[in-house]
């Protein structure tokens, strides 16, 4: 467990300063349908034997860092949250035959393989864009706007976590 | 105890989630404006709907205490239509009566009462003024319901206006606070006539004149109408003398009289309209007699 916590560390500060550094300026420069939320790749490789209330702890942690530099108060906060809570019903669900072992510390491509791992992913970010952009908005009226932003953006961020996951291959 | 907390231990994650989730939209909303403005609408929204379930359920409950006043309400109705039915009409050359009390009491002559006089049309006032120099009433009824300009309207406490004008579901009705308001009254302890009228101010006072000196009034005595004006049916209760009156300054005859009205102008609300049947036959013979 140990070696696993300066990993993270390092991913909370690198994927926070990405996200404001670069991907929000791409956002700001192109428009509201090409968001690109890298940052929550930091809860998808949180450990797999992390007690779920903890990875919602953290998962709101990270947003309320990215909320600071957005200025949005509370609301990357809430998605992180979200997907936080999220990331265990997935991984149940992806549960492979005879459950997770200590030997896979995290989900990442370097131990599922990258068939898995995207699966994983895909479903890890259309959770936290559309509780996002759900919050966002605030209401249900504008579901079709939502829904766009939601697929448009996770088309753009899926690219990006495979960049991220490729260059760096995580394994603890 | 111990299974709250079991159950809190199994699903931690998903109460940890929720409790995070209050959090953070408690802070979405304190600290950003358009999320802030949405919830605020959808607030005041469901507050409306809330608040309307709630009158409809405390009109639901009131409904015995609106019974009993109804019923009140169809007793004195009822009073007032036996009382009118004794009012005599001429039927034929010869008159009959109905009432068998009054037959034992009445002189050699026999009556009958064809038809009451007065007709009552309930109504409610959805518009009232008291604040102006001429005040109006408006209710919710017009001539569609039977309601002709020059029909007296009255409430359970008293006089309160003449219909003036009458749209076909609405009518515009003269308050007694106008300063044409001139209403026929009497005091009833003397039977003495005089007329009612509003110099403005105070909307609880009207003045009574061309009372002569030879009546003593004193504070207290009832004012009721007189039946003359052809509005309002006899002996309906105006209001009662304020204070022992003085004379009038520019009628050194008469008494200048305080009158405090029994109805609280202020707070009108169920109201009858005074049909007289035989207006327009009264009201000719009245026209006739003008330029004589």
């Amino acid at each position: 467990m140990n070696n696993s916590i300066f990993p993270n560390i390092w991913r909370f500060f690198g994927l926070v300063a990405l996200q404001v550094l670069l991907l929000q300026q791409i956002t700001l420069s192109i428009g509201p349908y090409f968001n690109i939320l890298l940052y929550p790749l930091f809860i998808l490789f949180l450990p797999i034997q992390l007690p779920a209330p903890y990875v919602v702890l953290l998962g709101s942690l990270i947003g309320m860092a990215v909320d600071f530099f957005y200025g949005t108060l509370g609301l990357h906060a809430s998605a992180g949250a979200f997907s936080g809570f999220a990331r265990s019903v997935i991984l149940a669900t992806f549960e492979p035959k005879g459950g997770f072992t200590g030997k896979e510390p995290i989900a990442s491509p370097a131990h599922f393989g990258w068939r898995w791992y995207l699966q994983v992913a895909s479903y890890f970010f259309v959770a936290h864009l559309f509780w996002y952009f759900s919050v966002m908005d605030f209401t249900f009226v504008y579901f079709t706007r939502i829904t766009l932003k939601t697929l448009s953006g996770w088309g753009l961020t899926m690219i990006f976590v495979v960049l991220y996951s490729a260059l760096f291959n995580p394994k603890n | 105890m111990g299974k709250l907390l079991q159950l809190l231990l199994r699903n931690g994650g998903f109460m940890t989630f929720v409790l995070v989730e209050v959090l953070c939209f408690y802070i979405i909303i304190k600290y950003n404006e358009d999320q802030n403005a949405i919830f605020s609408h959808t607030a005041t929204v469901f507050s409306g709907r809330f608040l309307d379930k709630r009158r409809q359920i405390a009109d639901y409950l009131n409904l015995q205490q609106i019974a009993d006043s109804l019923r009140a309400e169809n007793i004195r109705i009822n009073e007032e239509l036996a009382n009118a039915r004794n009012i005599q009409v001429p039927y034929r050359d010869t008159f009959f009566i109905r009432n068998l009390d009054t037959l034992l009491l009445s002189d050699s002559l026999r009556r009958i009462s064809v038809k009451p006089q007065f007709e009552f049309i309930s109504a409610r006032a959805v518009g009232n003024s008291i604040s102006g120099a001429n005040n109006w009433l408006i209710i919710n009824k017009g001539s569609n319901d039977g309601i002709t300009p020059n029909m007296g309207l009255v409430s359970r406490n008293g006089v309160v206006g003449i219909i003036r004008h009458v749209g076909s579901n609405f009518s515009m009705a003269m308050s007694v606070l106008h300063r044409q308001m001139r209403i026929s009254v009497n005091l009833q302890r003397h039977h003495a006539l005089g007329s009612l009228i509003w110099e403005g101010g105070d909307p609880a006072l009207m003045t009574l004149k061309f009372v002569p000196h030879h009546f003593k009034v004193e504070k207290g005595d009832a004012v009721v109408t007189s039946g003359y004006s052809q509005l309002f049916p006899k002996d309906v209760l105006v209001g009662h003398v304020e204070e022992k009156p003085g004379s009038d300054p520019e009628n050194p005859y008469f008494w200048i009289i305080k009158v405090r009205l029994n109805q609280d102008m202020a707070s009108v609300n169920d109201l009858y309209v005074v049909n007289n049947i035989f207006y327009s036959e009264l009201d000719s013979l009245n026209l006739k007699v003008k330029d004589e």
